[in-house]
C-alpha cells in the first residue's frame, strides 16, 4: 500500500480534528439519547430501578390512549394553523413591507419584537387578556354586547385561543420572507410595469413565484414547530380543560411527571417518526427545496 | 536533543507521582478532612421557613467547624426542583447529599433507588421516638425508610369572617345547609363565596374541597374504595355545585395563584390551603387578616371531626460507601429534626412537622391550625397524597369538563378511576 503524501495526511488530520468536537457533541447529545429513548420505549421503566422488556406494549397503550389521540389531533391543528395561516400572514406583511411604505422599518421592528420577548412573559400577558374580567371580554362586551367568556377555561374556545396567540406573532417568518423578497431583482417589476401590470398582478406573477422556495421552507419550519408545540400552551392551560389543548409534547411531559418514563419515551419516538413523515410529505407535495440553503439566502 | 527531552519527561512524571504519593500519605496521617454536605433546599428565598433553616445550618456549621459543613443549594422553584430530583435519580445520581420529596404513590418509586439512605438501618430508638409514629409508618415502604417525614400539613378551609359579617353571619357554618345559606347571602352581597380552580396539574384548592367532601361521605378510608363509589359521585356533584354556583366565573382553568389571589383581594370569602400560607406577607397585609378563621368544611356525610392531612415534605439523604460521610449526614439530620430546631422553624413559619415537640404557636392564625389538628378525632389524606400525581392530574383535567356540564358526575368518577393502578 502506498503511503499518502504528507500534505494529504495533514489535510485529513485537520478535517477529522475540525469535525471531531461537533461529531462528539452530536453523538452524546442526540444519537445516544435517541437510541436510549428508542430502547426504553420497549421496556417498562419508571426512571428508577430496573427496566423490564415489554415488547410493543407501550406502543399499543399509546395508540389506544384517548389523551394521546386528542393530543395528536391538536398537534395536527397546530401544524395546519402555523403552516397555512401564520406563514401566509407573514408573507402578506413581507410583501407590503418590501415596497418600503412610510415607516416600514419601524413596522418591521414592531412585528419582530414579540420574537425577542420571553414566551413565558407573552403567555402570562395572554392569560390576562383572556381572563373573564380581562380586556378582551371588556372590548367584545362594549362593541358587540357579548357576554364575558372564559376563553381558556372552555374546551370549545381554549385550543383556538392558545393557537391565536402564537399564530399572530409572524415576525420570524416575516423577516425571512422579507429578506428573500428584497433579493428579487427590481428589473422584473420595472418590466412588468412597462407591460402595464397592476401591483396585484406584479405580486401574483413575480413576488409569489420568486418566493416559492422560501415559502416552502418557512411552511415546513412552521409546521414542524406546530408538531412539537409545548411552551405557551403548557403555561397558559397546562393542556386543559379536559385535555382540550393537550399536545403530544405536553402529554409526553406529563407522562414523565408521573414517572412513566418508558411511556414518555414511546411518545417521544412516535413524535420523531410523525415529524419526519410530515416533513417528508410536505417536501413531496411542494417539491424539492433545501431548507438550509433557503435559510442561508 | 530528542533523547534529552525524553529523559526530562520521564523525570517529570516520576516527580509528580512521588509528590502525589507523598500528598496522599500526608492526608491519611494528617488532620481529618472536613466533610461537605450539599443540601438541595426548597426552604430558601421567600419561603417562610428559610430564615430559621439558614440560621440552624449556620449554627450547626459553627459547632462542627473543621468536621462537617452543610452547604445549602437554593432551589426556589419547586417544580424545577422536583424535575431535578426525578431526572437525577433516573440518571443514577443523587440530586444532593440531602434533599426533600413529597411522598405519595407516584414518588414511592424513588424508594427503588439504591442511591437513597435507608434510615431504618441507621435510626436508633431514641431518634425514632421523636417522630410521630403515624407519619413514620406512612414513610416506611416495604420495611425501608428511605425518607424521613419532616413537614406535615392539614388542609383546612380559611374563612374570611369579615366577609361573612357583612351578610350578618358571625360564626363558621356548622352544617352544609348553613354553608349553602351563607353562600347564597354572600352571592347576593356581590362576594364570590369560594375560591375554586380546575387548573394546574392538581386543581389544588378544589382538590382540597373534594377531599373533605369525599372523606365525609365515604369515611377516612375512602381512598381505598373504587372511584366510582357513590361517595365520590356525590362529592363530585357537590363540588360541581360549589364551582358553578359559588365561585368566581374564571374558576374553570384557573391556577392556584389566581385562586389564592381572589381570596387575598377579598373577592372570595372561603379559601383552602395548608399552614405554610399563613406566613405570607401579602396575607398579613390584608385588612381581614385578623378575622380569618381556620376550620374544616361542614360535614357532607356521616364522617365528622376529621382533618385532611398530608406529608408535605420528607427528607432524603444520599447513601454513601464512606461511613464517615453517612455518619455526618445522620448527625446533621438529628440536629435538624431535634425538637429544639423544629420548634424554631415552626415558630417563624407556622408550618407543621412530623416531629414531636411541646411547641404551640403564639401567632393567632398559626395557633388555629394546631387547634384544628389537635381537635380532629381522625385524619385522612387528601386525594393527591392518597392516589398520586397521575390520578390528580386526571381529576383536574376532567373537573373542568364536569363543571362545564360536558360530563356527568358518574362519568367524571369513571374517568378518574381509570387512572388508578390497583
Amino acid at each position: 500500500m502506498q503511503a499518502l503524501p504528507l500534505q494529504k495526511k495533514s489535510i485529513w488530520a485537520a478535517r477529522i480534528l475540525f469535525l471531531l468536537p461537533v461529531t462528539l457533541f452530536f453523538f452524546f447529545f442526540f444519537i445516544y439519547p435517541f437510541v436510549f429513548t428508542v430502547y426504553t420505549s420497549f421496556t417498562s421503566w419508571r426512571g428508577i430501578g430496573g427496566m423490564a422488556f415489554n415488547g410493543l406494549a407501550n406502543y399499543k397503550k399509546l395508540i389506544l390512549d384517548p389523551t394521546f389521540r386528542k393530543a395528536l389531533g391538536n398537534n395536527l391543528i397546530w401544524a395546519l394553523c402555523q403552516g397555512f395561516i401564520q406563514v401566509p400572514l407573514a408573507c402578506l406583511v413581507a410583501m407590503i413591507l418590501v415596497r418600503k411604505p412610510k415607516g416600514w422599518a419601524f413596522l418591521r421592528t414592531v412585528y419582530y419584537l414579540p420574537n425577542v420577548i420571553s414566551t413565558v412573559a407573552l403567555a402570562m400577558v395572554w392569560v390576562a387578556i383572556y381572563n373573564v374580567n380581562g380586556p378582551l371580554n371588556a372590548i367584545l362586551g362594549r362593541l358587540f354586547g357579548m357576554e364575558a367568556k372564559n376563553w381558556l377555561g372552555n374546551p370549545d374556545t381554549a385550543l383556538f385561543a392558545v393557537i391565536f396567540q402564537t399564530v399572530i406573532y409572524i415576525g420570524y417568518f416575516m423577516i425571512v420572507l422579507l429578506a428573500s423578497a428584497m433579493n428579487i431583482p427590481a428589473s422584473l417589476y420595472e418590466a412588468a410595469k412597462i407591460d402595464g401590470a397592476s401591483t396585484f398582478q406584479q405580486e401574483l406573477h413575480i413576488t409569489l413565484p420568486m418566493l416559492r422556495g422560501t415559502l416552502i421552507t418557512t411552511m415546513t419550519l412552521a409546521m414542524a414547530y406546530g408538531m412539537r408545540h409545548f411552551e405557551s400552551t403548557f403555561l397558559m392551560t397546562g393542556g386543559g380543560p379536559a385535555y382540550a389543548t393537550t399536545t403530544m409534547g405536553i402529554d409526553l411531559y406529563l407522562k414523565m411527571d408521573a414517572l412513566r418514563y418508558s411511556e414518555a419515551s414511546t411518545a417521544g419516538v412516535f413524535l420523531i417518526i410523525l415529524g419526519t413523515v410530515v416533513i417528508t410529505l410536505l417536501r413531496k407535495i411542494f417539491g424539492k427545496s433545501d431548507p438550509m440553503s433557503e435559510m442561508a439566502q | 536533543m530528542k533523547k534529552r527531552s525524553k529523559i526530562l519527561v520521564v523525570l517529570l512524571v516520576m516527580l509528580s507521582l512521588t509528590l502525589s504519593l507523598f500528598a496522599q500519605s500526608q492526608a491519611e496521617t494528617g488532620p481529618q478532612k472536613e466533610i461537605e454536605l450539599r443540601w438541595a433546599s426548597i426552604w430558601v428565598g421567600n419561603d417562610s421557613k428559610a430564615p430559621a433553616v439558614e440560621a440552624l445550618v449556620a449554627e450547626f456549621n459553627a459547632a462542627n467547624a473543621g468536621k462537617i459543613k452543610v452547604v445549602i443549594e437554593p432551589q426556589p422553584d419547586y417544580n424545577a426542583y422536583e424535575q431535578k430530583v426525578r431526572t437525577s435519580l433516573a440518571a443514577n445520581q443523587a440530586p444532593a447529599d440531602i434533599f426533600t420529596i413529597k411522598l405519595n404513590p407516584t414518588t414511592e418509586a424513588f424508594y427503588q433507588s439504591k442511591l437513597l439512605l435507608d434510615f431504618a438501618k441507621v435510626m436508633d430508638p431514641q431518634w425514632k421516638a421523636t417522630f410521630d409514629a403515624g407519619s413514620l409508618a406512612q414513610s416506611t415502604i416495604g420495611g425501608e425508610l428511605k425518607s424521613l417525614p419532616m413537614e406535615t400539613a392539614i388542609l383546612p378551609l380559611w374563612y374570611n369572617m369579615d366577609a361573612f359579617k357583612t351578610v350578618g353571619i358571625t360564626a363558621v357554618p356548622k352544617t352544609m345547609a348553613e354553608l349553602f345559606s351563607a353562600f347564597d347571602k354572600l352571592k347576593r352581597a356581590g362576594i364570590a363565596p369560594s375560591s375554586q380552580m380546575t387548573g394546574d396539574t392538581n386543581a389544588w384548592t378544589s382538590m382540597i374541597w373534594f377531599s373533605h367532601l369525599a372523606v365525609s361521605l365515604g369515611g377516612v378510608d375512602v381512598w381505598e374504595k373504587s372511584f366510582t363509589d357513590p361517595a365520590f359521585v356525590e362529592a363530585a356533584k357537590l363540588l360541581k355545585r360549589f364551582i358553578t354556583e359559588y365561585s368566581t366565573s374564571d374558576a374553570v382553568g384557573l391556577g392556584a395563584g389566581g385562586s389564592g389571589g381572589h381570596f387575598l383581594a377579598g373577592r372570595t370569602a372561603v379559601f383552602s390551603n395548608g399552614p405554610w400560607y399563613a406566613g405570607r406577607a401579602d396575607l398579613a397585609a390584608t385588612p381581614f387578616f385578623n378575622s380569618i378563621k381556620i376550620a374544616g368544611l361542614p360535614p357532607a356525610g356521616s364522617t365528622t371531626d376529621f382533618a385532611i392531612s398530608r406529608l408535605q415534605a420528607n427528607i432524603c439523604a444520599a447513601s454513601s460507601k464512606d461511613s464517615a460521610r453517612e455518619k455526618a449526614t445522620v448527625e446533621f439530620l438529628k440536629f435538624l429534626t431535634s425538637a429544639k430546631s423544629i420548634s424554631r422553624i415552626a415558630e417563624s413559619s407556622g408550618a407543621m412537622f412530623a416531629i414531636k415537640t411541646d411547641y404551640l404557636p403564639t401567632k393567632a392564625l398559626q395557633k388555629q391550625f394546631y387547634e384544628v389538628a389537635n381537635s380532629a378525632k381522625a385524619t385522612a389524606f387528601d386525594l393527591e397524597a392518597a392516589l398520586g400525581a397521575e390520578v390528580t392530574l386526571e381529576f383536574g383535567q376532567q373537573l373542568g369538563a364536569l363543571a362545564l356540564g360536558r360530563i356527568t358526575a358518574e362519568e367524571f368518577c369513571a374517568l378518574v378511576d381509570r387512572k388508578i393502578e390497583r
